[in-house]
């Protein structure tokens, strides 16, 4: 049990990492990373969507749509949930939790859109994985993807100061920098295999 | 006519979704391992975002504004899962070769963006003309990407080998890091040649370009 | 008619809010039902070519005339005992283990005596093209084809020794993958017969 759980971990923050490996959320990771505490807030929420997210897609699946002969409609009522989801925390947080609402509110909308969010809940079943096992790949996937915000917005700090050829600034120089990030990425490979 | 040619055209250079745009990056990212999974990704989307343009215009009196999101979010999904749903059944190696990306078109922002955007506000013709343009425009940028990768990474093209027996392959193309990188070099080009025509070179992944834009309080960050 | 008038009236009153959920109810119902009509025209061909490709993999590494799945312990694994007229020829098992990108999922057909018969790569899409996806090659995977219990992955070795097979060039990591999930195919097979044992049933 202990080995699955580290095993899931590691995967989630360094060897499948959501962004740098799997290629999920990119948009959220170039948008939201300018700054540290942008990047940071940004992938709290969207952790904290991927955890509820399949809480409430494993079972919705695995007790409803499978024995209905449904397991058609998944992704419909999967980013279905997601949207709702999304806008339930909204509207939760800003009554009840106005100083995280505040913090975390602006980057909620977003999440929808996230494809991070609708892939990890997708992606529990195609590894086969139980609830447990779900949640905690989740939440693993959730802090990957914080990590990758994290250390490229530290990146991009400096990279914003630095001299750069003219017809790479922007976007270029941020694409090229990240595919460096994720060569380094590339190290942890066979980590707890 | 002439109007209803540059809807067509549009996607395809001057609003090129991939690279004047920057929708669909996951996508172009992670499908790009060679060319042909480049078409595969390119056509899917290109179903779906035909499908959804056409049905989001034909409803766009009927979709009240308080839930258009939602709303577009089901349609949206209800093509991807039908297009899903024939890949499987009758292009099965494509199908394992696109693996979880297929079911993600549905939040591709390029067909929400296209459906916020573009298909709310017109008439039926120009929303299938927008899709179609669209849809070339994604799928020619994304099959570009995976030759380049191919062809470098494991010197073949389609499949057959070009410089295999003689340059050894450079596998790092096929990479994560790869995939980042030729992206990287690519906006960089199409800035290049878009600041020539007299045009704004893509600077930032803002969110001009996100289909959430007007509901986000990080654009008035970024302004 | 009154009772309509007076549904009308509150419609109206409320449209605001009622409209936005009956459209979005309208949607909804229209895809859902244009989904499960794709689903009952696409399905059973969609089932089949499973099934065939299963039974296609599983008839090429070991022959048979039937194949009889039974129950193991190891939730993402099947075994199958082939039959021919009433005699065993073997099992066929299929396991998987993490490799370098992703799982890698395997067939093993072993014989009665728990010799590898054949080994086959199901998936490997996750491995590196060019590297780790090489492990897919008849090159490599014909390697196992007669060994047995706790078989060996060993670097750059010209000729491996009994029970030892050499790994892909520059794809150690997918090589002890594929290795890992034929040892954990050779075990549940293992597994199985002591279950027999124990239970008296041949």
């Amino acid at each position: 049990m202990t080995t699955t759980i580290v095993s899931i971990l590691l995967a989630g923050l360094l060897t499948e990492n959501m962004v740098l490996s799997k290629f999920l959320g990119i948009c959220p990771f170039l948008g939201t990373s300018k700054k540290f505490d942008t990047a940071f807030s940004m992938s709290l929420a969207v952790t904290a969507v991927m955890v509820i997210a399949t809480a409430v897609t494993y079972p919705l699946y695995a007790f409803v749509l499978l024995p209905l002969n449904l397991a058609y409609l998944q992704t419909i009522v999967f980013i279905l949930v997601i949207a709702a989801l999304v806008q339930f925390l909204e509207t939760v947080l800003k009554k009840y939790a106005k100083p995280i609402y505040e913090s975390l509110g602006i980057y909620l909308p977003l999440i929808t859109t996230n494809c991070a969010v609708l892939g990890i809940t997708l992606l529990n079943f195609t590894k086969g994985y139980n609830f447990f096992e779900s949640i905690i790949n989740a939440l693993s996937a959730g802090l990957g993807f914080m990590l990758a915000l994290v250390i490229f917005a530290g990146i991009r700090q400096k990279v914003d100061e630095s001299d750069i050829p003219e017809g790479l600034k922007g976007l270029p120089i941020t694409l090229i920098a990240a595919s460096i990030v994720s060569l380094s990425f590339l190290g942890f490979a066979g980590i707890g295999g | 006519m002439k109007k209803h040619f540059s809807y067509l055209t549009n996607g395809i250079i001057k609003e090129n979704p991939v690279l004047r745009l920057v929708l669909g990056t996951c996508p172009t990212l992670a499908v790009t391992t060679a060319a042909v999974n480049g078409i595969g990704m390119g056509v899917a989307a290109t179903l779906v975002l035909l499908g959804s343009n056409i049905a989001i215009s034909a409803l766009r009196k009927f979709i009240p504004d308080k839930v258009r999101i939602p709303a577009y979010i089901t349609i949206i999904a209800g093509f991807v899962t039908i297009v899903q749903m024939l890949v499987k059944a009758f292009l099965p190696t494509i199908d394992a070769s696109l693996g979880i990306f297929l079911p993600l078109i549905v939040v591709n922002c390029i067909i929400l963006g296209r459906a916020e955007m573009f298909a709310s506000k017109n008439s039926i013709l120009p929303s299938v003309l927008d899709a179609i343009g669209m849809g070339i425009g994604f799928t020619a940028t994304l099959t570009l990407m995976g030759s380049i990768r191919e062809l470098i990474g494991a010197g073949t093209l389609f499949g057959f080998p070009i410089t295999q027996q003689f340059i050894s392959p450079m596998v790092i193309m096929l990479l994560p890091p790869g995939g980042f990188f030729v992206f990287g070099i690519l906006v960089a080009l199409s800035n290049k040649l878009a600041t020539k025509a007299g045009k704004e070179p893509v600077k930032n992944l803002g969110c001009s370009s996100c289909p959430m834009a007007s509901s986000c309080a990080n654009k008035k960050e970024a302004e | 008619m009154n009772l309509l008038n007076k549904i009308k009236s509150f419609y109206n009153k409320y449209t605001d809010i009622l409209r936005p959920m009956f459209v979005l109810t309208i949607i909804c119902l229209v895809t859902a039902a244009a989904l499960s009509v794709t689903n009952m025209l696409t399905a059973t061909r969609i089932e089949n070519l499973a099934n065939q490709n299963k039974n296609r993999e599983m008839s090429a590494l070991l022959p048979a005339q039937n194949y009889r799945e039974v129950a193991v312990s190891n939730k993402n694994s099947q075994l199958f005992l082939a039959q021919d007229e009433s005699n065993f020829v073997g099992y066929v098992v299929t396991a998987s283990a993490k490799g370098y990108g992703g799982d890698i999922n395997i067939m093993a057909a072993i014989n009665p005596d728990k010799k590898i018969i054949g080994v086959s790569i199901l998936s490997a899409a996750d491995e590196t093209p060019g590297l780790g996806a090489n492990v897919t090659k008849p090159e490599f995977y014909s390697q196992f084809a007669g060994l047995s219990a706790n078989i060996t992955a060993i670097k750059n070795t010209a000729n491996p020794a009994n029970n030892e097979i050499k790994t892909v060039t520059g794809a150690t990591i997918s090589s002890k993958a594929v290795t890992k999930a034929v040892n954990q195919a050779l075990q549940i097979v293992e597994e199985y017969e002591k279950s027999l044992n124990t239970e008296g049933v041949q």
